[in-house]
């Protein structure tokens, strides 16, 4: 379907006041509420790369073409776009800006939305509008692309998005630890003053079938090393000194096998091993991340469910992942449920085994601006046809 | 009416009614304004707040306005109202190094931030020109870029949270955090046309514990555009990437002595920072290219003083140039960065068919240009050439596939020129945000827009 098909497909939609559910890779669909009553609007075959200049760093692609395909095109070139996206293959990048998805790396390479630098989308009504451009600096008017990331779809439906790529770094090494009793506290702190900065580190306790590593009697870290060969040994050195001085005797070093490690950190949180879990999100300071992470476990212990827990050392988010057993599951996770928000407001549900989402609070606290953004979803889509329901933007589920 | 019923609110002293007070509110660094009605000096969010009530009850715009350093027109009163100066909001209200964030109020200087950090190992990245008197609150109007963001990116990619004043006076936050629209990203760069920002989390870096700094002189400007293309496409990413072209090099030496070299027809200033094994190889590469695309000189600042006698150069070139010419056109447009040696070429050809002298100082690895028009404005003619050369930039670049601003923003002096860039499905688009925000255009009202656009009903 081209642009101007979708663009058609629309503007019938919008002259019939039918709604239309897009359709991505479904990655982050636990994140969201299920669109009900709409007509599908597929939109993974739009996956053409439109323009890749590689000694501009730009590159514009549509929408539907994943997270792998724009990667490995940028490889090619020795540069990349940290989209930092689970299940890459089928994640599409319309998908990681609807869903407002950021990664571990974005301490230091920024979110998808801070390399995105311009757009082409339909609005509600098949209207086709650009914000924007190929240029990486640019202030003439609104920023409408970087607006419309979070939108779960329901503002305007991103046809194209353009990026400024980065330089792709000469080496890669993963840094794997088990922590003895007492040791994480100091190791964490350790690892948020770090020099080079890591690309990504994580505190991990669980996750023992996704994430590589064995567990200690503190949990295990993992950390990113992404740099220029010149560093790479002498910050080896550095590193393993600032471990072995918060009491981590050994690290493993994985370098063949490093991207593979970090995709498998990437894709954990998205991971359930049956219908009967659950995974939620909190952000959160890096200086309050480990208190809260274990408030949150301690609330999952009490229901007497199994949970893995991933603690995002860099930036402070909080991954926890809650399993139970049928058929207690839905009565035990509806009161989780609210005994997390109570502790973390911001908690919101990554993915979920069966309808939880639908059935949970999924999006925790709502933003305090939310009056702003329902009155942006009204101008924008005054029949309500894009994602009905599918978040809070238009009051179907409050 | 007006000027009784903010002094109840303010007090006398924070509101300013005499003809010299008005008249100092009326221009920014571009363009003479209208004199305001009233300019107000709050000292705290609830302040604004109820200046914004006030001169909504009266029918009056409001004008939110920095250091006034804007380059165009987006501080200028264009239809009287109350301009509020934000002198007073200028602390640094909590620094969170743990978690390497600092909340200020929107009158904090740029500069007097990074100063407040640098014994904590910290900066603020964002640094334009004008960071020595803008403001972060004005910084974040015009999504304020500068020689760094190169790497470090603009303003909008290090403010993580705002609290806003909207045009009915009540306060609302915007989180990067938040679930939904991005209203941060949309806040940042919209210059003070949907809200008044009364203070702002932004992000700190830890300052690299390497800087290299190298000037590059070649024969050509051609020839240095294309070591820019080619640094950049060669995966080297340095923190800086200017180039000077002669007319400028020859400004700065004669006022700053900043060691260019005078013969040049083009210098790079290039800067790159991070561990020191980073800085060696960038050094080692960046001169492989330079010295292949024809560079006569490579030359790296040996101390601190020579780096910084480096960077004064580059900073004051403005000024450097408003010694050789009684006045000067800053224009700002960005292209991408292989389509430089075209857009220099572009320029070149405006001001040498209409007889201005142009200079050339910009960031040319974003592809940010920055050619300054050196005129006389009590020569009509050559006022009317520098329009005219303006006008014909501007096209260029869209042609080229660029913006017509790269940082320093719409205002008023290009609001006609966005209809060169966005067709009108696209600025209306725009024109729906603004309606949302404020229906009303109370806020920084005649910005922005080009005459005639509107939020367009949807189809029927």
């Amino acid at each position: 379907m081209n642009d101007a098909e979708i663009s058609e497909t629309l503007a019938a939609a919008h002259a019939r006041h039918r709604p239309v559910a897009l359709r991505g890779g479904g990655v982050f669909s636990g994140m969201h509420r299920r669109v009900v009553g709409a007509d599908e609007l597929d939109l993974r075959a739009r996956r053409t790369i439109l323009e890749y200049e590689p000694r501009d760093l730009t590159i514009a692609v549509e929408c539907g073409a994943t997270a792998a395909q724009v990667e490995q095109t940028l490889r090619e070139r020795r540069q990349f776009l940290p989209l930092d996206a689970p299940n890459p293959l089928l994640a599409s990048v319309g998908g990681v800006l609807a869903a407002g998805w950021s990664g571990p790396r974005r301490h230091r390479y920024g979110r998808p939305r801070d390399l995105l630098i311009g757009s082409a989308f339909a609005l509600a009504d098949g209207t086709l509008a650009r914000a924007g451009g190929m240029v990486v600096k640019n202030v003439a008017g609104y920023d409408l692309s970087r607006l419309f990331v979070g939108s779960f779809g329901t503002l305007a439906l991103l046809l194209r998005a353009n990026f400024k790529a980065l330089p792709f770094p000469e080496c890669t090494r993963v840094f794997l630890a088990t922590l003895p009793a007492g040791t994480r506290e100091r190791a964490f702190a350790q690892v948020r003053n770090l020099r080079p900065e890591p690309a990504a580190a994580w505190w991990v306790a669980g996750f023992t079938h996704e994430i590589d590593g064995d567990e200690g009697d503190d949990g295990r870290i993992a950390i990113l090393l992404e740099c220029e060969g010149a560093l790479l040994e002498r910050a080896t050195l550095d590193w393993r000194a600032a471990l072995g001085r918060a009491g981590i005797p050994e690290t493993r070093l994985l370098d063949a096998g490093a991207h593979a490690a970090f995709a498998r950190l990437l894709d954990a949180p998205m991971h359930l091993p049956d219908a009967h879990a659950l995974t939620y999100r909190s952000p959160s300071l890096p200086s309050r991340a480990l208190d809260l992470a274990d408030g949150m476990a301690d609330l999952v212990d009490r229901f007497e469910m199994r949970r893995d827990v991933l603690v995002d050392v860099m930036n402070g988010d909080i991954t926890i992942r809650a399993a139970g057993e049928a058929p207690s599951f839905p009565r035990m996770v509806g009161m989780l449920d609210d005994a997390l928000h109570d502790l973390a407001p911001h908690a919101r549900i990554l993915s979920g085994g069966g309808d939880a989402h639908d059935r949970l609070d999924c999006f925790g606290l709502l933003p305090n601006a939310l009056a702003r953004m329902r009155a942006l979803k009204e101008r924008f889509d005054p029949r309500g046809i894009l994602n009905p329901g599918v978040a809070f933007f238009d009051g179907l589920h409050t | 009416m007006l000027i009784e019923r903010l002094t109840d609110a303010l007090g006398a002293d924070a509101v300013k009614t005499s003809p010299e007070d008005l008249a100092c509110y009326s221009f920014d660094a571009y363009s003479q304004g209208v004199l305001p009605s009233a300019v107000v000096l709050p000292s705290s969010a609830a302040q604004v707040s109820a200046v914004v009530k006030i001169a909504r009850d009266l029918g009056e715009p409001l004008i939110a306005r920095g250091s006034g350093t804007g380059l165009c027109g987006g501080a200028a009163p264009e239809r009287a109202g109350v301009v509020l100066s934000f002198a007073r909001m200028n602390q640094l209200i909590e620094l969170d190094i743990e978690n390497r964030r600092a909340r200020v109020a929107p009158g904090l200087i740029n500069l007097h931030l990074s100063e407040r950090i640098a014994s904590s190992g910290f900066f603020y990245a964002p640094d334009p020109a004008s960071q020595r008197a803008s403001t972060i609150g004005g910084n974040i109007g015009t999504n304020a870029g500068g020689p760094h963001c190169l790497a470090y990116g603009t303003t909008v990619n290090h403010v993580l949270a705002l609290e806003i004043v909207d045009d009915r006076g009540e306060c609302f936050t915007t989180s990067v955090e938040d679930l939904g629209y991005d209203l941060t990203a949309l806040l940042v760069g919209s210059e003070g046309t949907l809200g008044i920002v009364t203070s702002a989390w932004v992000r700190l870096l830890r300052i690299p514990p390497a800087t290299g700094v190298w000037l590059a002189a070649f024969p050509s400007i051609e020839s240095a555009s294309e070591a820019v293309s080619a640094i950049v496409g060669a995966g080297i990413l340095p923190t800086a990437l200017e180039m000077m072209d002669a007319t400028i090099v020859r400004a700065v030496e004669s006022a700053y002595a900043a060691g260019y070299p005078e013969d040049a027809a083009a210098v790079l200033l290039i800067e790159s920072s991070g561990e020191p094994e980073e800085v060696a190889s960038a050094d080692a590469a960046i001169a492989k290219i330079v010295r292949a695309h024809g560079a006569t000189k490579w030359e790296a600042a040996k101390s601190a003083e020579q780096r910084d006698a480096l960077w004064r150069g580059r900073k004051g070139a403005a000024g450097a140039v408003g010694r050789i010419a009684p006045n000067y056109y800053t224009q700002d447009v960005c292209v991408p960065r292989t389509r430089l040696p075209e857009m220099l070429a572009a320029v070149d050809d405006a001001a040498r068919k209409h007889q201005v002298v142009v200079g050339n100082v910009f960031h040319a690895g974003d592809g940010n240009l920055h050619p300054l028009l050196l005129y006389d404005k009590r020569d009509a003619r050559q006022v009317a050439a520098v329009i005219e050369i303006g006008n014909l930039v501007l096209a260029r670049a869209v042609e080229l596939g660029g913006t017509i601003s790269g940082e320093h923003g719409v205002g008023i002096e290009k609001r006609a020129g966005m209809s060169m860039v966005y067709r009108t499905e696209d600025l209306a688009a725009m024109a729906c945000v603004r309606d949302v925000f404020d229906p009303q255009a109370f806020l920084n009202p005649e910005k922005i827009f080009p005459s005639g656009i509107s939020c367009r009903e949807m189809r029927t």
